[in-house]
């Protein structure tokens, strides 16, 4: 049971980013949101930390720089792959829509089947 | 027409349509776990309705066949993001291979490269200790033991380092075999396409060369150009044609300066090679930069340090009375004629303990000046304006953020190889998934990684800026 006062523990700022990253690489949108969850959390609960609290995040912040280099070189590869896909579904709708116009020809035509 | 015969005509057409895709669908299933198999989708025709009388009639569907659904947008994509993670991922285990060099080695009782800063401190502390007793046969020999330490570990460190070199050079040597066996399956299939599929999809041949493609990516970094007749051109990164339609321009080597060069032609293009990506130019890039660089700051601060050290010993007295001459120096270590080459070769050539100069020039025996003079040059700027022990340091701590660099570059590559077999798997391969719900995730993914990024990165700001307050005046 939970003492008084006391807060829930926090996963280390590095690992949270590390596994940020991970998830990143492995699309896993569920992990990524209960992550960004898990960041709300802790900004608020930054603005209720004592003293001794923040110097310790302090530490924390400190460690984690280089995983969230990591991650923003992720984060950047993600949209140039995100841009490209975009490029190609605009391509593959164009696509789409050139067949419709096809098949929009196609079926005064066809009105016709049966009707003898 | 429109009689029952030709109803059942238009009919039987239809089920062997479907027949027909059944067995492509068939096939796919089949196919489900073939590496590199693109799913197809069947085709189907409609047959030119007949007209009689102005009355059009309708003649059903034919199926014409299959095509496989590939991308090669998305491939290319994949392609050349491969090429980067293997050309960091390649550079990364040679750069580790350098650092663990230089990284001491816990419970050795042996000293060994790793152990240079320790030698440094020790060696110039041994001038210190024997400035308290200049005559002392036993500090006299400690300065002796602890530079052939220095210098052992030193020469031993470039040994290790053009070993790792020699090592690469054969590695990028057997990558340059499986590039030119990959280009000529790749002209081959080039062949074979053009034969059956000049104009249309070529199906399992396409997958073929597909998976080609790949593996030469991963070993060296290419471009590839559709050409005519649904064939495919590769040139490396830097423009060398390594295959045309079915001929192929293989790459050979040969030693330049002793080192491994690589040629198309009579053209040399290793250098384009190392910049251009993939394992090759990863191996290529820790060979000829990463190795030489470290090996420069090595060379400097053997250079500097033996010709430092000789210099102020020979300008003193010893403790035969002695001062060094030309003809006959007073040398502790064999004196380096040039930077380069300096700490392979780095050795004390001093054997007798009495000749080191602890004594200013003309002074008495008994004298330490220049014992302190020796001392004190672990603390002067003697190596590029940096005292040797700083020296070291910088240059083991660029080396460190070199290494956490590529690691960066080699995770965010692997994470952006990873996001793209999952888009092209859902795209080509027999899957359920469909390829719009496949980039939903990814939108979703990168929306929620960006919040989670932000977040961070404003918590990180506010808490580091939570130390001691600042006066303002």
């Amino acid at each position: 049971m939970q003492n008084h006062g006391e807060r829930q523990v926090h996963p280390a700022l590095k690992e949270l980013v590390v596994q940020a990253s991970q998830a990143l690489a492995h699309l896993d949108a569920d992990r990524l949101e209960e992550l960004a969850l898990s960041c709300q959390a802790l900004n608020r609960d930054l603005s209720l930390a004592d003293k001794f609290e923040k110097k310790a995040l302090q530490a924390q912040a400190l460690e984690a720089r280089g995983e969230m280099t990591v991650l923003a070189h992720v984060l950047e590869a993600s949209r140039d792959n995100l841009n490209v896909l975009h490029r190609l579904r605009e391509q593959s709708l164009g696509r789409l829509e050139y067949c419709e116009n096809q098949v929009r020809g196609w079926v005064p035509t066809e009105s016709g089947h049966g009707d003898n | 027409m429109g009689t029952i015969s030709s109803a059942f005509a238009i009919t039987t057409g239809a089920l062997q349509a479907d027949q027909a895709a059944l067995s492509i669908v068939a096939n796919n299933v089949a196919n489900a776990n073939t590496v590199g198999y693109t799913r197809e989708n069947s085709n189907f025709q409609e047959n030119s309705p007949v007209t009689i009388g102005g009355q059009s009639t309708g003649q059903g569907v034919t199926n014409t066949g299959a095509t496989s659904v590939r991308d090669s947008v998305l491939t290319q994509r994949l392609d050349q993001q491969q090429q980067l993670a293997a050309s960091s991922s390649s550079r990364l285990t040679a750069l580790d291979s350098v650092q663990a060099l230089f990284t001491p080695a816990s419970g050795s009782t042996s000293s060994t490269a790793g152990d240079i800063g320790t030698d440094l401190t020790s060696f110039f502390t041994s001038f210190s200790t024997l400035e308290g007793n200049a005559t002392s046969s036993s500090y006299r020999q400690n300065v002796l033991s602890t530079g052939k330490i220095l210098a052992g570990d030193i020469s031993s460190a470039a040994a290790n380092l053009n070993a790792q070199s020699a090592s690469l050079d054969q590695e990028t040597t057997g990558v340059a075999s499986q590039v030119n066996a990959l280009t000529t399956s790749i002209a081959q299939l080039n062949q074979q396409i053009e034969t059956t599929s000049p104009t249309g999809d070529a199906g399992t041949l396409e997958d073929q060369r597909q998976q080609d493609i790949s593996q030469l990516s991963s070993l060296v970094g290419i471009n590839q150009i559709t050409t005519e007749k649904n064939g495919i051109s590769i040139t490396t990164t830097s423009g060398t044609e390594l295959v045309a339609g079915s001929t192929t321009f293989p790459m050979t080597s040969g030693k330049v300066d002793g080192v491994t060069h690589f040629f198309v032609g009579t053209a040399d293009v290793t250098t384009g090679l190392t910049s251009g990506g993939g394992q090759l130019g990863g191996y290529l890039t820790a060979r000829d930069v990463d190795i030489p660089s470290a090996m420069n700051s090595l060379d400097q601060l053997a250079y500097s340090v033996s010709t430092q050290v000789n210099k102020l010993n020979n300008s003193g007295t010893d403790m035969n009375g002695a001062t060094g001459t030309v003809a006959a120096p007073l040398n502790i270590f064999a004196q380096p004629t040039q930077v380069a080459g300096s700490a392979a070769s780095m050795s004390v050539v001093m054997t007798d303990p009495n000749q080191i100069a602890a004594a200013a020039l003309g002074a008495g025996t008994g004298d330490n000046s220049n014992a302190l003079a020796m001392a004190n040059l672990g603390k002067q700027g003697i190596v590029n304006n940096q005292n040797p022990s700083d020296y070291y340091s910088s240059f083991v701590s660029s080396l460190g953020s070199t290494v956490t660099q590529v690691q960066t570059e080699n995770t965010a590559q692997n994470a952006s190889v990873s996001q793209l077999q999952t888009q092209s798997n859902s795209l080509s391969s027999v899957s359920l998934d469909d390829s719009a719900s496949s980039m939903t995730t990814l939108e979703r993914s990168y929306e929620a990684a960006t919040q989670v990024f932000s977040m961070i990165d404003k918590i990180i700001a506010s808490v580091i800026n939570l130390g001691e307050q600042t006066t303002v005046s």
